[in-house]
């Protein structure tokens, strides 16, 4: 059947963003149990900074998602020392709940700097490549291709980090015990640090990807963000490989759902799996309950 | 296996602290000579791994003070005090439960960016615990409890310390398994190794300590040599009935 190809690829490019703004959104929450609720105005600034990188000061395409990484890991940084930290510090036992709206604040005066920088009506993002590669009917968009090698080319660099690095190991292990990585002298608030501006990096060029295939406007990372949340609740916090194919076979149900019933039964059939799902697995597909893993 | 160390290693004077507006320590001093083993030993829920977390900084200390090799360590975050060379194997042995038994391992020598030297505490690792060797591969979450004290113990062996903490080794294994961790542990000590140990039975510790603190309520209510202590029957039965 015609439909079938396009309806997959735009379940995978969705999938694709839905999954590197989830590894970013489960980075944070699995290590730090911070549900970073600015996650989305992160991918947000990374879209308007590339823009403003490539249409405003005419910098090249690589330059201008580099700038994009550099704005989201910037963020991300501060969001940990102005905001995080103190509020671990002040309270540990209240952290996980003071943190949702904290960061909740941050978003919204985040999104009214970019409201006032650049308006509300919709950009175009000049990052886009245009045409297509047909394989006998099947025809693939470049744009769509790009996106989804960019991010799987991404979640496979973390992934890498993570399980290779020396710096990465200490990531997994202050996620999963961090008194024990502090008494083998890990020093565990760097840690976060680097966590976060992991996390925003991710964000920052995951908020290029999204908007090169829609438009720039100042809640460009709100719905990625809700998915996002969604994909941590039905994979199981901290498990990141379980996340990403959740990221992945949802977004192939979604784009189905939306191709048989309409657009607008998209998310509804989203929320249904939520629910059927932690009602059979409280702990998520791929979760233990009490346990953080990364 | 032993680093090389100073005299005096750890000291402990008049130690203060506790949880919240609770002090559960009130005024706790002790200090161990190089290559000695000194135990404390007291009932549960007493202060022993309050204090162990106090001396490595997981735990903020009130009054009093803690210095490794003449050099103050209170009021180090916990991360420095592990730099200065506190060795803490922690009760329940806090594993890194997702990771392999080879990365907890490898997390123990954080600190040591000397790959060499990584790869030959690994081998002496290695061979003190051949079960571990073994188990490399292993997920931590998968290991009996007595391999899981075998990693915790390792996992510290990793790390260049002068002093070595260890909470409670035999708590939750069976007799047989604790006379082979107690075994480990009289090899670190005939290595040269200064350790500070807890345990909630004298009885298990009388062979190996040179000397003993009994901790009760928050203070230490004797102190001396083990021989002293299973003499004195009555002072040990009033203790242990108390
Ligand atoms: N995290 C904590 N918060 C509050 N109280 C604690 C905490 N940990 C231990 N305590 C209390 O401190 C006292 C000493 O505990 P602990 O040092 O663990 O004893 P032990 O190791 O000798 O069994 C106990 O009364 C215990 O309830
Ligand atoms: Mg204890």
């Amino acid at each position: 059947m015609d439909i079938i190809g396009p309806v997959l690829v735009a379940g995978m490019t969705t999938g694709a963003l839905y999954a590197l703004a989830t590894l970013g959104l489960s980075l944070v929450w699995g290590s730090l149990g911070m549900l970073n609720m600015a996650h989305g105005t992160l991918l947000t600034l990374g879209g308007y900074a590339a823009f403003t990188a490539a249409s405003q000061l005419g910098w090249p395409v690589p330059v201008a998602v580099l700038a994009a990484a550099a704005v989201g890991g910037l963020i991300g940084a501060l969001i940990f020392m102005l905001v995080a930290y103190p509020l671990s510090r002040r309270s540990p036992e209240t952290f996980e709940t003071t943190i949702m709206i904290a960061t909740f604040g941050v978003a919204l005066t985040l999104e009214n700097i970019v409201l006032r920088l650049y308006g509300g009506q919709p950009l175009g993002q000049p990052l886009s490549v245009g045409g297509s590669i047909s394989l006998g009917r099947f025809v693939l968009p470049w744009q769509n291709l790009v996106i989804i090698i960019a991010a799987i080319a991404l979640m496979a660099a973390t992934a890498l980090f993570l399980a290779r690095t020396k710096a990465g190991r200490a990531i997994r292990a202050t996620a999963q015990n961090p008194d024990a990585a502090k008494l083998l002298g890990v020093p565990v608030a760097r840690v976060y640090l680097q966590v976060l501006i992991l996390s925003g990096i991710l964000a920052g060029v995951c908020g290029v990807l999204v908007s090169s295939i829609t438009q720039l406007s100042p809640s460009l990372g709100a719905d990625p963000m809700l998915k996002a949340f969604i994909m941590c609740v039905v994979a199981g916090l901290g498990n990141l490989p379980g996340a990403i194919i959740t990221s992945f076979a949802l977004a192939i149900v979604e784009a189905v759902v939306q191709f048989l019933a309409g657009a607008r039964w998209g998310f509804p059939a989203l929320l249904a799996i939520v629910i059927l799902v932690l009602i059979r697995r409280p702990g998520g597909l791929f979760g233990r309950v009490e346990m953080r893993r990364l | 296996m032993a680093e090389p160390i100073g005299s005096s290693c750890l000291a402990v004077n008049g130690l203060v602290t506790g949880y919240d507006a609770r002090n559960v320590l009130t005024g706790v001093s002790l200090s161990l000579n190089s290559g000695e083993l000194v135990t404390v030993v007291g009932p549960n829920g007493h202060g022993k791994t309050t204090l162990l977390r106090a001396i490595s900084g997981l735990l903020p200390v009130r009054k009093g003070s803690v210095s490794l090799n003449g050099r103050a360590i209170s009021g180090l975050p916990a991360h420095r005090v592990a730099a200065n060379g506190v060795i803490h194997v922690p009760q329940g042995d806090l594993l890194f439960a997702g990771m392999s038994v080879l990365e907890n391992l490898l997390m123990g020598a954080y600190l040591d960016s000397d790959q060499v030297a990584v790869a030959r505490r690994l081998d002496e690792v290695f061979s003190l615990l051949p079960k571990l060797a073994e188990r490399r591969t292993q997920i931590a979450a998968s290991l009996s409890g007595g391999e899981r004290r075998m990693v915790g113990i390792g996992r510290g062996l990793m790390m260049k310390g002068s002093v070595m903490l260890i909470d409670e080794p035999s708590l939750g294994l069976a007799p047989i398994v604790i006379e082979q961790i107690y075994e480990v542990i009289a090899r670190l000590k005939a290595s040269g190794r200064t350790i500070l140990l807890v345990e909630e039975n004298p009885a298990r510790v009388a062979d190996i300590a040179d000397r003993i603190h009994l901790l009760d309520n928050g203070a230490f209510v004797w102190s001396g040599e083990p021989a002293v202590l299973l003499q004195g029957d009555e002072l040990l039965a009033t203790y242990l009935g108390g």
